[in-house]
This record gives structure tokens, sequence and C-alpha cells, in this order.
């Protein structure tokens, strides 16, 4: 199963050429994506801190825009130290937080320019993942399969995205990891200082929330009583900046709410992207 | 009869001499919002030949195009490039060079394959003082869907240049 869908991966690699983030929010669900024929590359430093240990992890992304409204994306990972006890939780907006490759679709079903730097517009997202390690907190981690959906609003000063994605891990080995259902919400801004026309940098700034609900994990084919992994809340600030075909974006999340019964409390995910359109 | 094949050549020569093209084309764009955006359509527009200079305003929301001489170009082409990029070509002011001819009582000028027909909207005074032949006008051309381009156009005639 690892072997085809990791063929299926390097299929999708070769067809391609790439996918797009940078251009919004840094761990929200957003929905542009790259004009016909454009390619992006990003390359991202992830990091996420509970109250044992912390996460590095690199993170690159190659996007290709089949279509005005049609991208493709693979994502690989750069492991430097993984979490013993990692929640299941997607990183980045298009990037998985844990060691998976993932390649994924991204549609804009609906798009609507209806002012000058204005539209309105939504997208929906499917994408395959293959871990790159046995087992995540004690659990045999398998492949794995994820949608989302989000739609939003983008103008020159205001934006806001709204959106939710569902992950969920095949059986391995008579073990499956927790499905993982997740909900963003996303509002912007750009100040007046920072309304210079292009080819000026365009900055603007983000908070941005993310709720995760996952689901219990199966060990030797029965439930887990406790879940290591509890519901949670994040939120905090990003920060976009925007300068010819350069484009750099960071920020941090903060528990809001957690309810972990077992296993340490998580303090907060640092990221930060750099992207280059092709 | 030397007289008649000079008179002859004159006028070949004098509607060789008319270039029709695109002079200058201000495009509005519609939903483009970041520097990414303006970039992307920028270098796009730049990859059509003909062009001779182009600028993106994202404040704007414009594309400004000086179209070189002996250019090919046409604006659905134009359009085109912008729905490439994600956004909606919407109204744009052009200046154009060719040749006008009244057809079933309504004015157009033919440029590079497309039919720029002038709508009553325009000034009356304007129209009153339309002749066939070589002309040089700044038309406002009126947005069409995105989906329906044909190289036809509605315009309403801002100013005749040269005629």
């Amino acid at each position: 199963m690892k072997r085809t869908a990791f063929l299926i991966l390097l299929t999708v690699t070769a067809i391609s050429k790439v996918s797009a983030q940078g251009h919004g929010p840094l761990y929200g669900l957003q929905t542009p994506t790259l004009a016909k024929g454009g390619f992006d590359f990003n390359a991202a430093a992830m990091s996420l801190a509970t109250e044992d240990d912390q996460s590095f992890m690199l993170r690159y992304i190659w996007s290709y825009g089949v279509t005005e409204d049609l991208q493709i994306n693979i994502t690989t990972p750069t492991m430097v130290n993984r979490l013993s006890e990692a929640p299941r939780t997607r990183g980045n907006n298009n990037m998985p937080a844990n060691g998976d490759i993932e390649a994924s679709v991204w549609y804009r079903f609906f798009s609507n320019a209806f002012g000058v730097g204005k539209r309105f517009e939504s997208t929906a997202i499917l994408s395959v993942s293959t871990p790159t390690e046995e087992t995540r907190s004690g659990i045999n981690v398998s492949n794995s399969i994820h949608g989302a959906i989000s739609t939003g609003y983008a103008s020159r000063t205001w934006y806001a995205w709204v959106g939710g994605g569902y992950q969920y891990y095949f059986e391995e080995g008579n073990e499956q990891l927790g499905d993982l259902p997740y909900a963003s919400l996303v509002i912007g801004y750009r100040p007046n200082i920072f309304m210079g026309d292009y080819p000026k940098p365009d900055w603007r700034v983000f908070v941005e929330s993310l709720a995760e609900f996952p689901g219990t994990s199966t060990s030797e084919g029965q439930l887990i009583p406790i879940d290591q992994r509890g519901k949670k809340v994040m939120i905090g600030p990003s920060f976009l900046g925007l300068y010819g075909a350069w484009g750099i974006s960071f920020g941090a999340l903060f528990p809001l709410y957690q309810d972990i019964t077992q296993g340490p409390k998580e303090e907060y995910r640092l990221s930060m992207n750099i992207s280059y359109w092709l | 009869m030397k007289r008649l094949g000079i008179i002859a050549l004159l006028t070949i020569f004098s509607l060789s001499g008319v270039m029709a093209q695109l002079i200058k084309v201000d495009q509005e764009v519609f939903g483009m919002d970041c520097a990414p955006c303006a970039y992307g359509l920028e270098r796009g527009l730049k990859k059509m030949d003909g062009l001779e200079k182009v600028q993106v305003s994202l404040n704007d929301g414009k594309a400004y195009l000086k179209l070189a001489s002996d250019n090919k170009l046409t604006l659905q082409k134009i359009q085109e490039e912008v729905r490439n990029n994600g956004f909606s070509a919407k109204n744009a002011e052009v200046t154009i060079v060719g040749q006008l001819v009244k057809n079933e009582n309504a004015w157009q000028v033919n440029v590079n394959g497309e039919t720029f027909i002038v709508s009553s909207d325009t000034p009356s005074e304007i129209v009153k003082s339309l002749n066939t032949g070589k002309i040089k006008l700044k038309v406002f051309v009126k947005d069409k869907e995105d989906n329906h381009l044909n190289g036809t156009w509605d315009i309403r005639i801002v100013e005749v240049l040269k005629s």
C-alpha cells in the first residue's frame, strides 16, 4: 500500500512541476490558486513545542497551475527532530505537520471578481499522504487521505477565509491513527502604510485560528480508551510580505483551549515560509 | 494609361500604409489583490509578442500596455491572458488605428481580425464627424463576459485622434 501511494506521488511529481502558498495565511485554509502554467516553490521551517519536547521540520512545496482554477502540489519534509508523542495536526495550510509526503490538488470551484482588487472565491482540496516514519505516538502510521474546503474574501485591505477539513488514516498492522477533523478562520488586514502600488513591497497581517478535533486511535484492533490527543483551539498572528516574485510569511499559534487528558500539553507552534514564483 | 497606373500604385501604397493595430490599451482588471498577482500578470503579458511596455497597478486595478509598431496583438488575447491569471478583464480604454467602414448603418473599425463596433452612446457630434477611411481613435471598450470573447467589441468613441 505504501509503495502504491509512493508511486502515485512520484507520478504526480513527474506530471506536475508544483504548488502555491505564500499568498494568504500561514496556518489556516485559503483559496487562491496559481495562474495557468504558473510555478511556485515554498520552503518552510516549522516547529511545534509541547511541555516536554519540541519538533523541528523543514518542508518544501512545489506547485503548478494546470489552469487558473486547478493547482497541483507536492510537499516533502526534512525532519530535524520528531516528537515522541506527536499531536495529530495539519501544519501550514497546505502542509502536514508531521513527516508525511503529500500530494494535493486544489480546485477553485467558485470565483467572483467583483471589483478592483476584490474577489470572493471557494476552493476544494484533496490530498494523499504517505508517512516517513513507522510509528507516530506509538501507533503504526499509514497512508492517509485529506479533504478540505475553504471560502473567502480578498481585497486590497481586508481578507477573510473560513474552512474545514478532514484527514483519514488507513489501518496499518492492526493499528490505526484516529481521524482529524479541523476548521480554520483567518482575518487579514493591510494597513494604509503598506498600500504602496506594485512593484513596491506588499505587507499584510493576519489573525489565524485553528480548531482540531482528533479522533481516537486504535491499537491491536481496540480503541484506545483515553486518547493522548485532545481537542484544541489555537490562535495567533502571522505576517506576510510580498515583493515581486518573492514572499515571506511567519507566525505563531498559541493554545486558547486544549482538553488533553494524557500526555504533554502543547505550548506553541512557530512557522516561517519563503515563497518564490518561478 | 501611365497616369492610371500611378494612381493605382498610390492607392495601393496609401491602403498598405494603414497598419490596422492597437496602439495603447488600459485594461481594467478585477480581483487582483497582491504583488504576486501583479507580478504574474505582468510576466504573462510580457510574454506576448508585440508589446513595448507593460505596467500593472494594483491600486488602479489596471494593466497599462503600450504596443509595438506593426504588432498583431488583439484585445481578445490580452483579456485571455488576464483570465489565465485568475482575474477578470473588464472595461478597457484603447487607442486603435484602422479602417473605419459603415456596415448596415453601424460604424465599425476592423483591427487584426477584431471588429470594434461604434455603439449608440458615442456622442452625436463625434458620430457626425466620422468618414470612411483610415482613422485613429481613442475608444472605451465595454466589458464582455470572460467566457464569451469572440473578437467583436462594442465601443464608445472618446476622441477622434486622426482621420
